[in-house]
């Protein structure tokens, strides 16, 4: 799709006109004005851990009224889930349980989250779900990628942010990168490309070089074809066509990032794949390095506009830690989870922290951990309960944010679920009530303030609406939501 | 009934089977007077016991794509993949090939029977028993894990279609599946891979066990599935502790949803969606799924054939068999089924045991796979894999372009090697004959446009082509077929 002159002209105007973040926004002459979305020169990255994140041997109580509850549910011995020894951290806002005021440690896998948050890089928001969960994979994830419980909005959050008019993003650009084989749930839309690969050294087009005088009559009709289709009014073949379209796109021009980053960053490169580091050398490693050489070309604005991602999304299977849990053995499967996601994100801040230092003036690698903020997120934690060396499905969990030290304000949020009194289902129960001590937190206050406060929506209420119908008990569901919790 | 013509007979080989050209579906049209008699030939196999079995992962799935691509049953193996999905279970969990191939046998051989018998037999499968850890579940710490994707996944959905008289569309309760687990609790398998159970393990409600609390009567659908009994319905076998999972199987099979009155057998109609999702389109219309389970009878007899035999007759079944316009409801292929119909349609085989195309990036078929999104025995998750749009990203798609690229590149590997030559008339020399002729070959002459036929024939260049010329037969076949895989239209059903 060519971009028409006025379209040019209303996007520009947006850029111009918008002035959410003022002009300070746009002080880098290498970002392009036609393209200036309301996220501006910032980035954000979604992880998400699938399975179900057993969220109450994240962030664990070590003192406290909570302590006692959770020894009694998290045995010792064989198959025995209790963490004996969580991490405190030893900088860093305090981390108490804003509720009960007792003493919170991480699991002994998160070391590496430990230490961002003793650099003010991790806000943890505890307690996030939403009225009457869903225990179903299946739903569970769909709700949180929607986010609209009740509703029947199909597309995704991120996906409503990206095709609101304010975002300006037209078919033949490509503002987001999904690293794996599908275009992960909150990003799912119409309006614009989502170009997902899972590794930027395997992304180009496969021509036949035996025939190399053919490429460009071969182009031609691939492109005819894809053009067809999309006259076709058909809306698969128009969703194929748009697909094929940005692949040949993206294919001529993203390994050039690659080549970029493995030229200027080799070590870097390396250290992500380090198979004697604990916890490197894994998926989530590996993903956030093509995350990484996606900013790193971005930020030097080494590609044509269009292709600019900012918004990313990468997920880490295996949480549905039914058996095999492990509490703090090393090899257990929850301390390798923890590990490898603790371990990657850390690596991925400082690989973001060295490309800024001795960044140009006003290169857009300047202060480049500030610009980028990742959110954690899980379909559902865990029973308090637990089997006999697993857990099964539970309620609400800890979400976590991280970023640069000027770009969130580090610290815990939320109260830590209510572990001595569970519901009907067993579980942490989930509660909405603001004189509750244990009151929980609704995800969409968290992906609200994050779309408020960093992507920079003024009003996000119209990609989370109210869900003012009627709820599966017949009540009425989140009406305190304002977007302003105060991590960012 | 359905027309019986050319369009109705090619839509009824290409959605049963691995790609359709327009003379096989001559051929069928020529066979049979009528749609339900084609039908009944190709519903009319006995299925084979064929079993993958290899010593890796990588040698069950080669042999079991091997098989794909030769055999003279695809609905067979179409329904041997459909079942993969739907109870969906993992070698990266279970880490077992012997389990994980005896499981793709007992899906074969029950791919079109008794779909009771069929979850009955699942409930004991010791692939599933891992993968879902039935085998961790004891009494005193039961887990949920398996009686919950029972319901969810394998037989009634977590909502009904439509509410029931008090307005809920739940179909069961987490009460529900507490109790189902309790049923599962002890069982495990012996090292033949045969289900057992170990009744010290198992949870027999006794009031005097000594662990805590007891879980009450064997009771499970107090709240939900149309009984309208609040004492539930007990699947209570006495002593006979073995046969508490047929007995939950029996009660599933009659959960009813709707308001009173008005009821239907939720299983039946849960199951047909997603087969006629499958086979037909993507979302059926309600009175499409209701007229093909009512006419099949397969809410009493649970006969899969049956089933398929009324879907296939069904009028709805062919509202997709034309070419695409705004309102025909098209499916993508899932990516063994274009792996597995091109390599069919150009009559080519894969080389060695690790099964590779012989040109290009000589990549084997399941490196291929993997980048499609698709690795067999390794579905993503117990929900299977995500069907049409979700196949295809920028990513896999670029997967599907290199597997075109490099089957179109195989130059060198005798049977596996890509022989246009062989496959169409090289007298032809009309650029618009050449492109009918591998748009025919492709099986998708039907399908495209004036438009896509024009662009072909642009790209094949003005003038008469010389197919004896070596080079250009080579040069613009070879592009010409690539493209063409490379096409939307061909990534549709």
């Amino acid at each position: 799709m060519a971009i028409t002159r006025r379209q040019f002209l209303q996007r520009a105007g947006m850029a111009t006109a918008g002035g959410l973040f003022g002009p300070q926004l746009f002080r880098n002459p290498l970002l392009s004005q036609a393209l200036a979305s309301t996220i501006g020169d910032r980035y954000f990255v979604v992880l998400f851990l699938d399975g179900g994140n057993d969220g109450l041997n994240t962030i664990v109580p070590v003192t406290g009224a909570l302590r006692a509850p959770y020894e009694a549910a998290r045995l010792t011995g064989a198959g025995g889930l209790r963490i004996v020894n969580p991490l405190v951290p030893n900088a860093g806002p305090a981390f108490l349980d804003p509720n009960t005021g007792g003493q919170l440690g991480f699991h002994p896998g998160l070391a590496g989250l430990r230490d961002l948050y003793e650099q003010n890089m991790l806000a943890v928001i505890q307690g996030c779900g939403y009225p009457e969960y869903s225990l179903s994979h299946e739903q569970a994830r769909s709700i949180w990628e929607r986010g609209n419980p009740f509703g029947t909005l199909s597309n995704g959050w991120m996906g409503r942010y990206l095709e609101a008019p304010s975002s300006g993003y037209l078919g033949s650009d490509i503002p987001a990168v999904n690293i794996g084989d599908s275009v992960a749930g909150e990003y799912l839309q119409s309006a614009t490309s989502v170009l997902v690969f899972d590794r930027l050294n395997d992304f180009g087009f496969p021509y036949d070089d035996y025939y190399d005088d053919d490429y460009a009559a071969k182009d031609a009709l691939f492109s005819a074809l894809h053009a067809n289709a999309a006259a076709s009014g058909n809306s698969f073949m128009q969703y194929l066509s748009g697909t094929g379209a940005s692949t040949l796109t993206a294919a001529q021009q993203y390994p050039e990032l690659h080549d970029q980053y493995i030229a200027d960053r080799l070590s870097w490169s390396q250290a992500y794949t380090d198979s004697d580091a604990p916890g490197l050398n894994t998926s989530t490693a590996r993903g956030l390095r093509e995350v990484a050489k996606v900013i790193y070309g971005v930020a030097r604005g080494t590609i044509p506009s269009n292709l600019r991602a900012r918004f990313f999304q990468l997920h880490n299977g295996g949480y549905d830690t039914h058996s095999n849990q492990g509490a703090e053995e090393t090899d257990g499967d929850h301390f390798l989870l923890h590990q490898e996601i603790a371990q990657s994100i850390k690596l991925f801040y400082q690989d973001l922290a060295d490309m800024a230092s001795g960044a140009p003036m006003g290169s857009g690698l300047q202060n480049l951990p500030d610009k980028v903020v990742l959110v954690v997120w899980s379909e559902f934690s865990r029973r308090i309960q637990q089997n006999d060396n697993g857990t099964d499905h539970g309620s609400q969990g800890p979400m976590l944010v991280v970023g640069g030290p000027n770009a969130i304000n580090g610290g815990i949020y939320g109260n830590h679920p209510d572990i001595a009194n569970t519901d009907d289902n067993g579980n942490t129960p989930y509660s909405q009530n603001n004189g509750d001590g244990f009151r929980s937190t609704d995800f969409r206050d968290v992906y609200g303030t994050i779309m408020k406060h960093w992507l920079g929506l003024a009003n996000p209420s119209p990609i989370f609406p109210l869900d003012s119908t009627v709820g599966l008990l017949g009540d009425e569901y989140w009406n305190t939501a304002n977007f302003n919790l105060p991590f960012l | 009934m359905a027309d019986w013509n050319l369009t109705t007979a090619r839509h009824l080989l290409r959605r049963t089977g691995f790609g359709a050209t327009r003379a096989d579906a001559q051929t069928l049209l020529d066979r049979h007077a009528t749609l339900a008699g084609a039908v009944d030939e190709l519903l009319d196999f006995k299925p084979s016991k064929f079993k993958p079995g290899g010593r890796s992962i990588e040698d069950i799935h080669n042999k079991w794509v091997k098989y794909m691509i030769k055999t003279r049953q695809p609905l067979q193996e179409r329904l041997v993949l459909f079942w993969h999905d739907h109870f969906a279970t993992s070698n990266d969990k279970v880490d077992d090939v012997d389990l994980m191939a005896q499981q793709n046998r007992l899906l074969r051989i029950n791919c079109k029977g008794d779909f009771r018998a069929l979850v009955k037999a699942v409930n004991r499968d010791a692939a599933m028993m891992e993968f879902l850890d039935t085998v961790d579940n004891r009494k005193r710490q039961p887990n949920e894990n398996y009686a919950r994707e029972l319901m969810e996944l394998f037989t009634l959905g977590v909502l009904a279609p439509t509410p029931d008289s008090g307005g809920q569309s739940a179909n069961y309760t987490q009460e529900d599946i507490v109790q189902i687990a309790r049923a599962f609790t002890g069982w495990d398998y012996n090292d033949k891979g045969v289900a057992e159970l170990n009744e010290n393990r198992h949870d027999k409600g006794d009031a005097d066990e000594d662990w805590n609390p007891p879980r009450g009567p064997k009771v499970i659908f107090k709240q939900r599935g149309g009984f309208n009994d609040a004492n539930g319905q007990s699947f209570d076998a006495g002593t006979d502790w073995a046969a508490e999972i047929d007995n939950v199987i029996d009660i599933i099979f009659q959960h009813r949803y709707g308001p009173n009155g008005n009821q239907r057998v939720t299983v039946a109609d849960y199951v047909a969606r997603r087969l006629i999702t499958y086979f037909a389109l993507g979302t059926p219309s309600t009175s499409f799924v209701h007229a093909v389970v009512d006419a099949s009878g397969f809410a009493g007899t649970w006969s899969i054939e049956a089933l398929l035999r009324a879907l296939f007759n069904h009028d709805d079944f062919y509202l997709t068999a034309v070419a695409p316009g705004p309102a025909t409801a098209k499916s993508v292929k899932w990516p063994i089924d274009y792996v597995v119909s091109t390599l069919r349609l150009l009559r080519m085989k894969l080389k060695s045991k690790y099964q590779y195309v012989s040109g290009g990036d000589y990549a084997t078929i399941r490196d291929q796979l993997i980048n499609m999104g698709q690795l067999l025995f390794e579905p993503p998750s117990v929900f299977g894999w995500d069907w049409d749009l979700a196949w295809a990203s920028s990513a896999t798609m670029l997967a599907r372009y290199n597997f075109a690229r490099d089957v179109t590149a195989a130059r060198d590997g005798g049977g596996s090697s890509f022989r246009p030559e062989r496959l169409i008339d090289l007298s032809l020399t009309d650029p618009g004959d050449i492109v009918d002729a591998v748009t025919d070959l492709l099986g998708i002459d039907d399908q495209l446009t004036t438009a896509d036929r024009n662009a072909c024939i642009a790209y094949l260049g003005a003038g008469s082509i010389d197919l004896d010329d070596y080079d250009v037969r080579n040069r613009k076949l070879h592009g010409l077929v690539c493209v063409l895989l490379q096409s939307p239209i061909y990534q549709l059903q």
